[in-house]
């Protein structure tokens, strides 16, 4: 009989018996790495320290829930953005401008206004309206700036940063 | 344990939706509260970004078709929320990105709402340091006990990937602590 060929051992396998275990890819390179990153991790503090105010998580449900009632994103409270109003503005500017330059047959809905405000607004700084602007010719775009003053504030009555704008205007 | 796809089609329908978001809240807010706040630091600051993360999710979970888990869509708003954020900060002081980080890790120290001891500013120092997306991948897997395979599909990179920017991230911040700790 093949399969045990040393009596004098328990149960000694021949060498061409496998026991068909695997182990996944670079198992042992990854233990390896694994217990030496252990090591080190545990001499790291497990806790940040960082904390919250008193049963600030309990009241988070609905102060979240009226803000999506207002439909409005918080503008940063600490954010000191100068003349934030003459910027929206002018992104509100640019956004008809080069809408109107690309393709005069867009007609712009309020949806369209407060959903590229909604995305761009918190990105866009000063300086990325200052570069825009001086990559857009003015000239080309002055036909076009013409808008109506009415164009502008129903614009704004329909977006949803209008009363941060009010608030933004009062503290000033 | 809550089922995903039943939520995600409670909150798509406007009949369920406040409600089904109230769950969704109740079941995320903390997690994504401290993802958020390693990557911001103060308090103020997450509490805004974590709002705004919600509100996008509100408005954009009609929008959402399962080609993500819900938890990694949720975690990929909340990480892009909180990058925007920092970089938005970090033009407004006209500064870098990781200077600013060692500036608010700096302040916390007087940070009302941190409560740790030297060793633990130390180890914010050294994440600060890292690269940005060595940072996020230290915080998820060293705080937040993420698997590599759901960071993965988080920030989209391999596992392997991870496995060796984790590397690195520990061995730079255990070098860092060795020089910086008595």
């Amino acid at each position: 009989m093949k399969r045990f060929i040393n009596h004098n051992k328990d149960w000694e396998l021949s060498e061409d018996i496998k026991t068909g275990f695997q182990v996944p890819e670079n198992y042992f390179k990854d233990i390896e790495n694994h217990f030496s990153l252990k090591l080190i991790e545990d001499k790291f503090p497990e806790h940040n320290g960082f904390e919250t105010p008193k049963a600030y998580f309990e009241s988070l449900n609905d102060v979240i829930i009226d803000k999506t009632k207002k439909g409005k994103l918080i503008h940063f409270k600490r954010k000191k953005i100068k003349l934030i109003s003459v910027a929206a503005s002018i992104v509100l500017l640019l956004f008809f401008g080069s809408n109107f330059i690309y393709n005069t047959n867009t007609e712009l809905s309020s949806e369209e206004i407060i959903s590229w405000l909604d995305i761009n607004a918190n990105s866009l700084s000063n300086d990325d309206i200052a570069l825009a602007l001086t990559e857009l010719n003015i000239n080309d775009i002055n036909p076009y700036l013409a808008i109506k003053n009415e164009d502008i504030v129903e614009s704004l009555l329909n977006s949803n940063d209008l009363d941060y704008l009010i608030e933004d205007i009062n503290t000033k | 344990m809550i089922d995903e796809i039943a939520l995600v089609k409670e909150l798509q329908n406007i009949k369920t939706k406040e409600k089904a978001f109230r769950v969704l809240i109740t079941q995320y807010k903390e997690r994504l509260y401290w993802h958020i706040r390693k990557i911001v630091i103060s308090h103020d600051d997450a509490d805004d970004v974590l709002q705004n993360t919600f509100i996008k999710v509100f408005r954009g979970i009609d929008n959402f078709k399962h080609d993500s888990k819900l938890y990694s869509w949720l975690y990929r708003i909340a990480t892009n929320e909180s990058i925007t954020f920092i970089n938005k900060r970090a033009r407004e002081r006209n500064i870098d990105i990781s200077e600013l980080k060692q500036k608010l890790v700096t302040n916390l120290q007087s940070d009302a709402w941190f409560s740790g001891n030297d060793i633990q500013i130390i180890l914010q120092e050294a994440v600060a340091r890292l690269p940005k997306k060595q940072q996020l991948i230290f915080n998820m897997k060293y705080f937040d006990h993420l698997k590599y395979q759901e960071i993965s599909e988080i920030l989209g990179t391999s596992v392997g990937g991870l496995k060796a920017s984790y590397f690195q991230a520990v061995k730079k911040i255990e070098n860092y602590i060795k020089k910086n700790h008595n």
